[in-house]
């Protein structure tokens, strides 16, 4: 058996992942954000590589950062994000397209993340829950729309709603209420906090106006 | 409005937008759910389902599976605990059947977890449950109740189809009611397990001018949250730290305890979010005891993340509901009779106790003169239904009030008109005859009111969750020392039931305040229903417009849980408290009283939540409606004996009587001076005793006291159990209004305009109310429209396990403009506080709203079927009758 | 049955960057390939591990294969891999052929149209769910249809030129592209074919297991759109129980050339009601040199239906269809 290929990885500086490492840590146990899903992977399941087939090593864009990562082939960019990146704003849903919480936006556009396979973004900029906030911790004009109108209720379904929201506001900044809810029509809360989740993202939209 | 109607203070904090302490947290990603914890070395694992409706396992050989690189354990039924069965007694009253565990042996639906495996990765533990190889003997099995109560149906375990309390027995439709059954008609059946009856039924049909009488079916519909029920678990210094997805924190113990088969002190519980449950995510489940059990087993922590299929079999489902119901009106659309039999589909295992509560709920809706009611609990192959937001009551709403409706028309009378004539109000009896109701003693909206099921639904279950909602009977031992409104009588209505025979026997459940007809009256204002009435069955092209009212009602709290409060010596106040974070927003709400109540800046209050190791008081679970009543009681409590503490010790420091001093600002103060909540918590400290939480009361909750007793000499602490008392039942009502528009040449409709009403007592966060107002509506829309259950019956499987196949509402649901909402805000007269519970009744008057406008649309006798899809209303408006498919369930 | 779920088995990937390198992996990995585009409908073959191709190659680094190009006759040449949103938005796809952008603007939901292509859309699978859930029917190479027993749940299903198998074709770009006379575009490793759209798709009279005419090695590269029925009268309809997500329970796509209030001529198109987008040719002759009124319109709707066979659960099909092809012809309609 080879060793597995070390990962660089960067750790997330939330105070709310911190304070859950120390809190483990005092139980007796260490967090790494090491690759969890397939880490045995390469050697249990074949993935030699045939010629001319991709590399498992990549660089992904983001947030803005480069990172280096071992990518099976057949995997998703919410699994990379979630369980080798430390990601874990973006959610797992349904894993089928058909609820939307793992929304990102790649090179802008809104995709569902459970539904991309990591390989085919490379060279492309990818955007999550947690690169919206600036570096001074200001958040994002929609994420502050949610803040001031309570917007969602468990919230699961908030990250792919923000994502979704802000990548339809690049294309349609000024969207009537209707035009809104069919742009983020391709996200599920069970809540069913539509109503509210709607004025949120309208207030967003207005936010966003009067930041630029 | 009268003179009597309580009026609520003025109030800082209560009834005051604010924002919740954990948004940020959510906003940005950085929020916790249990999928979102790593632990160094940590597994996965995978289950392995049952394909087969029922069947018994063989053999299961897993050394394949075992001898796979990377794959560490397998679990299988023959590793998990078994249930404790209560020993001795009458045989009879005893449990005759298996209840569920975390891994089948004889699986009784498809879908049921059989083998689990924990491997070093999801997709080595995938790999590894394909090669595990199962020997199944298959069983009979049915998954339609209609088909297994029929004379000579399958059974769906050896030991019968329904639950006659304690025990599964046999039960058929008798040979001679078969011919109801082929022409499409429940027959009112004579020996069901719960019998009861109030008022002379047959006089009021005598009575009655107008009667209907229908066969409805509702489905069955799975709870779907967002997050599914992940759980990650490991083991430290013998504790079990268990990071799951669950409805209540201080509740889920006890549960994994059972499952897991170890005491309830070796369980920490860590919740902090979770994403959604609406009742499926209220107890814990073998979800949490399977990582559990595979981290014992391989000494690492191990982190179950279930796929939504899987979510679709385990993550449990409403009660579907047959019923059969006759109602008898006067002219003026009162209700005198109502004969109803109902049939609930429970799946294989628990007693749900939809069908009994749709029968109380019918007495919470329209306090009919008299009523007769007939309910048994059928077992069918299919998984195991929970109690779902309003279970019993969404279906209740769903299914009668388009006959009102219906009535309201026929008679004509106006559609509010009606619903307020048969409106109940404060000191209404309602629910079964005190008899039946006795050791059942269940309010409407909670479990069965039985009167033969006295022993309680949940027997035979131990494994089973408990029962959602635990409103007492009528109270008499502690009074609030508040008026009591008496039973008045509604214009239009006899009095209902006698008042408590002389002699102190048992009286009717009867309600602590009421308001449904204030709140009818103000949904009409808003939505203007008057103008918008004219409106109904108008044609503008191909689209019809339909308008209706619908009531949606269920009980709303308990009472008797324990506050703790803790004034540290820096001077913050921290709220410890059990109560889940499931999204209602109800942790912080509930903490806001004991601010409010300390006269304390809310920004310097912390609330201390989502972890059992953090010294958390005991809680109601969050469900049934329960929380914000229970809590805003158990805070206020606790609130009260922390201001008690901090006039005496400012007494004892300063001197005077500890009456002179007063709590604002976060001083004491009175004659002798000030102290800042900070001295006074090092004075606590000092003084110990009480003040510190060294003594503690005697009947809090020993979970309160373990924690007291952790936090003792910290601060100054406020703990106490909520001993308010109350005297009836808390009931809330929702009224709603719905506009919808049909596209009579597709059967397409949409849900043009909405607007709901709550009688839910003081508004505590009005934006969360809002939210639980809507977001129920707009889940009760989804009830009607598109959301399903689907089987195959010949292979006893599901079909619709996917988003897409069973259809929850989307944002397209709803209307374009912003949704309307108020509260009647009469503060209930038997809480300190006034609150009463909210998340039920709004799914229950949603549904019934928009299916009653769709009624208005296209006319009363085409839909007699939960959901009532496009293809069903153009398959009847096309032949000019209704065409659906029966009684046949999960179509 | 599958009983796991949602952990791709391990495949190779294939990344090509040209067309022609594309056709010699597909040549080289024949037995065991899969074409991977927007991936809506291939993750779900995978997740359930109802399919498991060794070999996967991935389209989307082949530039030439993705854009809308404007034709010499005027007409349009889309990329196979074109986005639905880039066809929904594009303003010639809206200006000549407003049918196909409107269908494509309908499918799914936003974030699938960003990523979905419009080859995809036309050679997905059906959503039988019997058969998704890797029953093995008859298209599964089985010999029963479990869609199509007296308990089976069918509302979904075909009630046009079922042959054992009741599935129905659920694409809505489809009956769109079949409407405007669209050419597929196919190359394999040894040379090119154009079928017209109509062609394209099959039922399983003629092959059980396929929805379209591509065979393994065919690689669908464009899609043309001729100048035929540029700025004709269209109109597009898609009946579904949600407005987002949900797969057509019929939609309807027509195109009508009228002067003088007559139609000269004209293409209705319905689908989910049959393994392929139905082309209604009775009702297109019918059609010509009618007046464009509601009498024309029922005759055209009547005329649609006849013949059809409901199974179990979707007579609703019947008037639905029969609807929908009214309101196509309507004069006053809109969609």
């Amino acid at each position: 058996m080879t060793a597995p290929i070390q990962i660089q990885t960067h750790e997330p500086s939330a105070p709310s992942r911190r304070s859950f490492i120390k809190g483990v840590i005092a139980a007796g146990a260490a967090v790494s954000a090491s690759s969890y899903m397939f880490r045995g992977s390469e050697t249990l399941h074949g993935q030699g590589s045939l010629p001319g087939s991709v590399e498992r090593l990549m660089t992904l864009n983001v947030n803005g950062q480069q990172r280096r990562v071992d990518v099976m082939k057949q995997e998703t960019l919410a699994m990379t994000l979630r369980y080798k990146l430390g990601l874990t704003g973006t959610k797992l849903g349904c894993d089928r397209s058909e609820c939307g919480a793992c929304t990102v936006l790649i090179d802008d556009v809104p995709h569902y993340s459970c539904s991309v396979l990591t390989h085919t973004v490379r060279n492309k900029r990818v955007m999550t829950i947690e690169g919206l906030e600036s570096a001074d911790g200001t958040l994002h004009p929609v994420q502050q729309a949610v803040v001031d109108e309570q917007g969602f209720q468990c919230a699961f379904c908030m990250s792919g709603f923000v994502m979704s929201t802000v990548g339809f506001l690049k294309t349609n900044p000024n969207p009537t209420r209707e035009e809104l809810a069919h742009g983020i029509s391709g996200n599920l809360c069970r809540c069913a906090d539509y109503n509210k989740i709607l004025t949120a993202m309208m207030r967003g939209a207005d936010n966003m106006r009067q930041r630029t | 409005m009268a003179d009597n109607i309580p009026k609520k203070p003025d109030y800082k904090l209560i009834g005051q937008n604010y924002v919740l302490p954990d948004l940020v947290a959510k906003v940005t990603g950085r929020a916790k759910y249990a999928e979102d914890f790593r632990a160094e070395g940590m597994l996965f694992a995978r289950l392995l389902l049952s394909p087969l409706p029922h069947a018994r396992i063989r053999k299961i050989d897993a050394s394949a599976a075992l001898a796979m690189p990377g794959v560490v354990a397998i679990l299988t039924g023959e590793d998990v605990p078994k249930p404790q069965q209560p020993p001795g007694g009458d045989a009879a009253q005893r449990p005759n059947t298996v209840p569920e565990v975390a891994l089948a042996t004889e699986p009784l639906y498809q879908g049921e977890p059989i083998a689990a495996v924990a491997a070093i990765d999801e997709l080595t533990a995938a790999e590894a449950i394909e090669k595990i190889k199962v020997e199944y003997e298959p069983l009979p099995f049915v998954v339609d109740p209609m088909v297994t109560l029929r004379p000579g149906g399958p059974n769906p375990r050896a030991e019968g189809n329904i639950w006659r309390p304690p025990q599964v027995q046999e039960f058929k439709i008798p040979a001679a009611a078969v011919k109801d059954l082929d022409e499409g008609r429940i027959p009112f059946l004579e020996d069901t397990p719960i019998r009861w009856q109030v008022g002379d039924v047959d006089a009021g049909f005598k009575n009655a001018d107008y009667v209907l009488d229908e066969t409805i079916v509702h489905q069955s519909t799975g709870h779907q949250p967002m997050e599914p029920r992940t759980a990650m678990a490991m083991w430290r210094n013998g504790k079990l730290l268990l990071y799951g997805s669950t409805q209540s924190v201080a509740r889920t113990v006890a549960n994994v305890a059972q499952w897991v088969g170890i005491p309830e002190k070796d369980v920490v519980v860590i919740s902090e979010y979770t994403g959604g449950g609406f009742g499926g995510k209220i107890p814990g489940a073998q979800t949490m005891a399977i990582p559990a059990l595979l981290a014992k087993k391989t000494g690492r922590p191990v982190q179950m993340r279930i796929s939504r299929e899987e979510e679709n079999y385990i993550g449990r489902a409403r009660t579907g509901i047959h019923m059969r119901v006759k109602i008898g009106f006067r002219k003026d659309g009162r209700i005198t009779a109502m004969d109803m039999c109902v049939i609930g589909d429970c799946g294989p295992y628990a007693n749900q106790g939809d069908a009994g509560t749709v029968g109380s709920t019918a007495t919470a809706l329209y306090n009919p003169e008299s009523i007769r009611f007939r309910g048994v609990s059928v077992l069918t192959n299919t998984p195991p239904r929970v109690s779902q937001r309003a279970p019993g009551g969404e279906q209740a709403s769903t299914m009668l009030e388009p006959m009102i409706s219906k009535a309201a028309r026929h008679l004509g009378v106006d559609q509010v008109a009606i619903r307020k004539i048969n409106a109940p109000i404060t000191g209404t009896e309602f629910g079964p005859p005190p008899a039946a109701a006795a050791g059942g003693g269940r309010g409407a909206g909670a479990a069965a009111p039985a009167a033969t099921a006295a022993s309680g639904g949940r027997a035979g279950a131990p494994g089973g969750p408990p029962a959602v909602a635990q409103p007492q009977p009528a109270e008499q031992g502690r009074a609030t020392g508040r008026g009591q409104q008496a039973a008045g009588q509604v214009p239009g209505q006899q009095p209902v039931a006698a008042a408590a025979p002389a002699g102190g026997a048992p009286r009717r459940a009867f309600f602590t305040s009421a308001y449904l007809r204030e709140a009818l009256d103000k949904g009409a204002e808003l939505f203007k229903w008057e103008e918008r009435k004219l409106r109904n069955g108008q044609r503008i092209g191909t689209k019809v417009t339909g308008v209706g009212v619908g009531v949606g009602t269920f009980t709303a709290g308990s009472i008797a849980m324990d506050g703790l409060l803790l004034v540290r010596p820096d001077g913050k106040l921290c709220v410890q408290t059990g109560i889940g974070n499931l999204g209602t927003g109800s942790v912080h709400d509930c903490s806001r009283v004991a601010a409010e109540v300390l006269n304390f800046p809310w920004e310097k209050t912390e609330v201390v939540w989502g972890d059992t190791s953090k010294n958390l008081a005991w809680s109601s679970p969050q469900a049934g409606s329960q929380t914000i009543h229970a809590h805003t009681r158990a805070n206020h409590a606790a609130a009260m004996d922390m201001k008690q503490k901090l006039q005496e010790i400012a007494a004892k420091k300063l001197g005077g009587s500890p009456a002179s001093y007063s709590v604002a600002n976060e001083r004491v103060s009175g004659p002798g001076g000030g102290l800042t909540f900070a001295q006074a918590a090092q004075e606590a400290i000092k003084l110990g005793g009480k003040y510190d939480g060294h003594e503690v009361s005697d009947d809090l909750n020993a979970m309160t006291k373990t924690s007291a007793a952790a936090l003792a000499g910290q601060g100054l602490m406020g703990v106490a159990r909520d001993n308010y008392g109350r005297k009836g039942n808390t009931q809330t009502w929702v009224a709603s209004f719905a506009e919808i528009e049909v596209d009579v040449e597709t059967g397409e409709y949409r849900l043009v305009d909405y607007c709901a009403v709550a009688d839910c007592g003081t508004v505590i966060n009005p934006r969360g109310l809002a939210a639980q107002i809507h977001g129920g509506g707009v889940q009760g829309f989804g009830q009607i429209k598109s959301q399903k259950w689907v089987y195959d019956q010949r292979y006893g499987v599901s079909l619709a396990n996917r988003f897409h196949y069973n259809k929850p509402p989307t944002i397209l649901d709803i209307p374009l403009q912003e949704m309307l909402w108020a509260a009647v805000e009469i503060p209930d007269p038997q809480t300190p506080v006034g609150a009463k519970g909210i998340g039920e009744p709004a799914i229950a008057a949603g549904a019934a709203a928009a299916i009653c406008a769709l009624n208005a649309a296209i006319g009363d006798d085409y839909l007699r079927r939960t959901p009532a899809t496009p293809s069903m209303i153009m398959a009847s408006l096309d032949a000019k009758k209704r065409v659906d498919e029966g009684l046949v369930t999960h179509v | 049955m599958a009983t796991i779920h949602d952990v791709m088995p391990a495949f190779e990937l294939f990344q090509p960057a040209s067309v022609a390198d594309t056709l010699s992996l597909l040549d080289r990995h024949r037995k065991s390939v899969w074409v991977l585009a927007g991936g809506l409908d291939t993750f779900d073959w995978l997740k359930d591990r109802n399919k498991r191709p060794q070999v996967v190659i991935d389209l989307s680094g082949v530039t030439e294969l993705s854009g809308i190009k404007s034709t010499a006759d005027g007409g349009l040449e889309i990329g196979a891999t074109t986005s639905l949103t880039e066809i929904a938005n594009h303003a010639d796809v809206k200006a000549k052929f407003g049918l196909l952008a409107h269908a494509a603007g309908l499918v799914a939901s936003p974030q699938i149209r960003n990523q979905g292509t419009l080859g995809g859309n036309v050679s997905q699978d059906t959503r039988c769910w019997y058969y998704r859930s890797g029953w093995t029917c008859y298209r599964a190479g089985g010999n029963i249809c479990y869609a199509d027993t007296p308990t089976s749940i069918n509302r979904e299903h075909a009630i046009f030129d079922a042959s054992r198998c009741v599935a129905v074709n659920p694409s809505d770009t489809a009956p769109a592209l079949v409407a405007l006379d669209a050419q597929m575009v196919i190359r394999n490793a040894s040379g090119e074919r154009v079928v017209p759209a109509e062609e394209f798709f099959i039922g399983p009279s003629t092959d059980i297991t396929r929805m379209t005419v591509m065979l393994p090695g065919d690689l669908l590269t464009s899609i043309r759109v001729p100048a035929t029925w540029a700025n004709a009268k269209f109109y597009f309809e898609k009946v579904r129980d949600r407005q987002v997500w949900d797969f057509p329970l019929v939609n309807v796509a027509s195109a009508l050339k009228i002067s003088g209030g007559k139609i000269d001529q004209a293409r209705v198109v319905v689908n989910a009601v049959a393994a392929h987008p139905m082309r209604l040719r009775n009702v297109e002759a019918a059609l010509a040199g009618k007046t464009q009124n509601e009498e024309t319109a029922t005759m055209a709707g009547e005329m649609a239906v006849q013949g059809a066979q409901p199974l179990a659960h979707n007579g609703y099909k019947i008037p639905l269809m029969r609807n929908l092809v009214r309101r196509a012809i309507r004069a006053e309609a809109t969609s």
